[in-house]
């Protein structure tokens, strides 16, 4: 990541667009424009819908800055610099849950047309136009918003499909979690890398034979013709704003219509099934609390296994934001839905597998960042989660403490829950695994790691005594 | 002025957007292509001379 001297930092993701760039300057998002992304972000201002979707929470809220808060590009000055609202935590759509990409979806078709109704467009379609304030999805790329050429298609649509049609095609219709294949590809699916999985009857589904099959033969038919002389075509054939907005409402009411396949998880009854004692919980609740609420109030807190959610919930009456992550997609659809209803704006959910979080992928694998590079929390919740890894994936013990030291900001806490090897969930891990094999899995051990990292503020057994909670500043 | 495409839309994204867009949409793709095949014809005389 490259710094300027005046504190300028480059937006690593933002520079497939020339004709402008997201800058950081301290905690402020900036972005340069040049003359005639100027020219359209002062159009863009004089509109109606623009303002009424920034008012409404859909847009992100931008307004202009001075010029001189960022470098030049190439020598030239930008035209305009905007100031854009930040974003409490930047997260990718392999991150997201089905609920959550499908919302994206319909907030970006519900932007597009309430631009194209008063003579604007946006020139991409990309699910990575799109951000979270908690549950409540917010499009962020004010550069993407062009004036509309009448007689033209919107440019967007095949990143559309690709980031966001596609996934959504692949879980609905097929049961298959799409965030692996998103992560594996920053252009998101093609079409002709769903086509063969869509086969038979299956091309019958719902928005299969148009959007995938019929789309995919059209790109190789045309890949020779160039796209200007089609616009023209479609110009002269009578192509208008009226069947664009067809289009756009027909993707929507397809998009509305695609739901998640349900499945028995495992985890979505954990909460019933973990053999916690009322008494253990709320020691447990109480302990969190206390941990939270001695010093300074955190600004960020990670939850790390969220589950259902309940402790993301309780950090959240004493933090500003809460990123609550767990590697069960079901699991994290469930918590945003109910997160949804609430119109919960500062608990994020994020499906993601503690073992193997996202990697920084796209160009120099920066373009999207890796989960460890964002994760710089006040306060790290890692509750009942240490067994998993440990045991359940073979983490040593010292890594995992590494690890967690490595998510928290400097001076900040780690909240962590040991489950001794004696608990009941332990011995079920453990009975898979060949006898002997984690000598150091011990609670002496453990704290003797912990102490080393870090300084142990508080510690509580819980009344079962079979699980040590502690607090551990790390670092002090 | 040079028109900078953010990226490339694609020609058969851009013409299958008319196909999916119903009875009207079908008829504007009908017409592209009906123009196309009258195209080839007009210039095939032209080309033998």
């Amino acid at each position: 990541m490259t710094t300027s001297p005046a504190g300028v930092r480059p937006e690593p993701a933002s520079f497939r667009d020339p004709a402008n760039r997201v800058f950081h300057v301290g905690d402020e998002v900036l972005r340069g424009l040049d003359e005639q992304a100027a020219a359209h972000w002062r159009a863009l201002t004089a509109t109606a819908f623009f303002p009424a979707l920034v008012a409404a929470g859909k847009v992100c809220a931008t307004e202009d800055a001075p010029p001189a808060l960022v470098p030049a590009s190439a020598g030239d000055p930008w035209t305009a610099v905007l100031r854009h609202e930040r974003i409490p935590f930047v997260s990718h759509p392999y991150e997201w849950s089905f609920t959550m990409l499908r919302d994206a979806a319909l907030l970006h078709l519900e932007i597009l047309r309430a631009a194209l109704a008063d003579g604007f467009t946006t020139k991409d379609g990309s699910a990575y136009n799109l951000q979270w304030r908690g549950a409540e999805a917010v499009f962020i790329d004010i550069g993407s918003f062009e004036p509309v050429r009448d007689g033209e298609p919107w440019a967007g649509y095949r990143q559309f499909c690709q980031t966001v049609l596609y996934p959504l095609l692949l879980t609905a219709h097929l049961g298959v979690d799409f965030q692996p294949w998103l992560r594996a590809r920053v252009d998101g699916i093609e079409a002709d890398q769903l086509r063969p999985l869509f086969a038979g009857a299956r091309r019958l589904r719902p928005g299969v034979l148009t959007h995938l099959h019929l789309h995919g033969a059209m790109q190789q038919r045309h890949a020779e013709a160039s796209t200007s002389d089609v616009r023209a075509e479609l110009r002269a054939a009578g192509f208008s704003r009226e069947l664009l907005l067809a289009t756009v409402r027909g993707m929507e009411k397809l998009v509305r219509k695609l739901d998640r396949r349900p499945t028995g998880s495992h985890w979505s009854d954990y909460q019933r099934t973990c053999g916690y004692s009322a008494q253990d919980r709320a020691a447990k609740e109480r302990f969190v609390t206390d941990a939270l609420t001695t010093g300074a109030r955190p600004r960020l807190v990670l939850d790390l296994g969220a589950n259902d959610g309940r402790y993301a919930r309780l950090a959240a009456e004493h933090a500003d934001y809460v990123v609550a992550v767990e590697q069960d997609p079901a699991v994290v659809d469930e918590l945003y839905r109910t997160l949804r209803a609430e119109g919960q704006r500062r608990i994020l959910p994020l499906v993601l597998d503690l073992a193997d979080p996202s990697p920084g992928g796209g160009w120099r694998g920066v373009e999207r960042a890796g989960f460890a590079e964002r994760a710089s929390a006040d306060a790290v919740l890692a509750l009942a989660v240490v067994h998993h890894l440990a045991i359940g994936r073979n983490v040593p013990l010292p890594e995992v403490i590494d690890w967690l030291a490595g998510l928290t900001a400097p001076a900040g806490a780690v909240v962590v829950e040991f489950v001794h090897p004696e608990d009941p969930m332990a011995r079920r891990l453990l009975a898979n695994k060949p006898d002997g094999l984690f000598p150091d899995y011990r609670r002496d051990t453990f704290e003797r790691l912990l102490a080393a990292r870090g300084r142990i503020t508080d510690r509580l057994e819980l009344p079962s005594g079979t699980r040590t909670l502690y607090r551990t500043v790390m670092g002090g | 002025m040079i028109h900078l495409a953010y990226l490339d839309a694609g020609s058969g994204s851009l013409i299958v957007q008319a196909v999916v867009g119903g009875v009207a949409g079908a008829a504007v793709a009908a017409k592209l292509y009906w123009r196309r095949l009258v195209d080839r014809f007009r210039r095939q005389p032209t080309d033998q001379r």
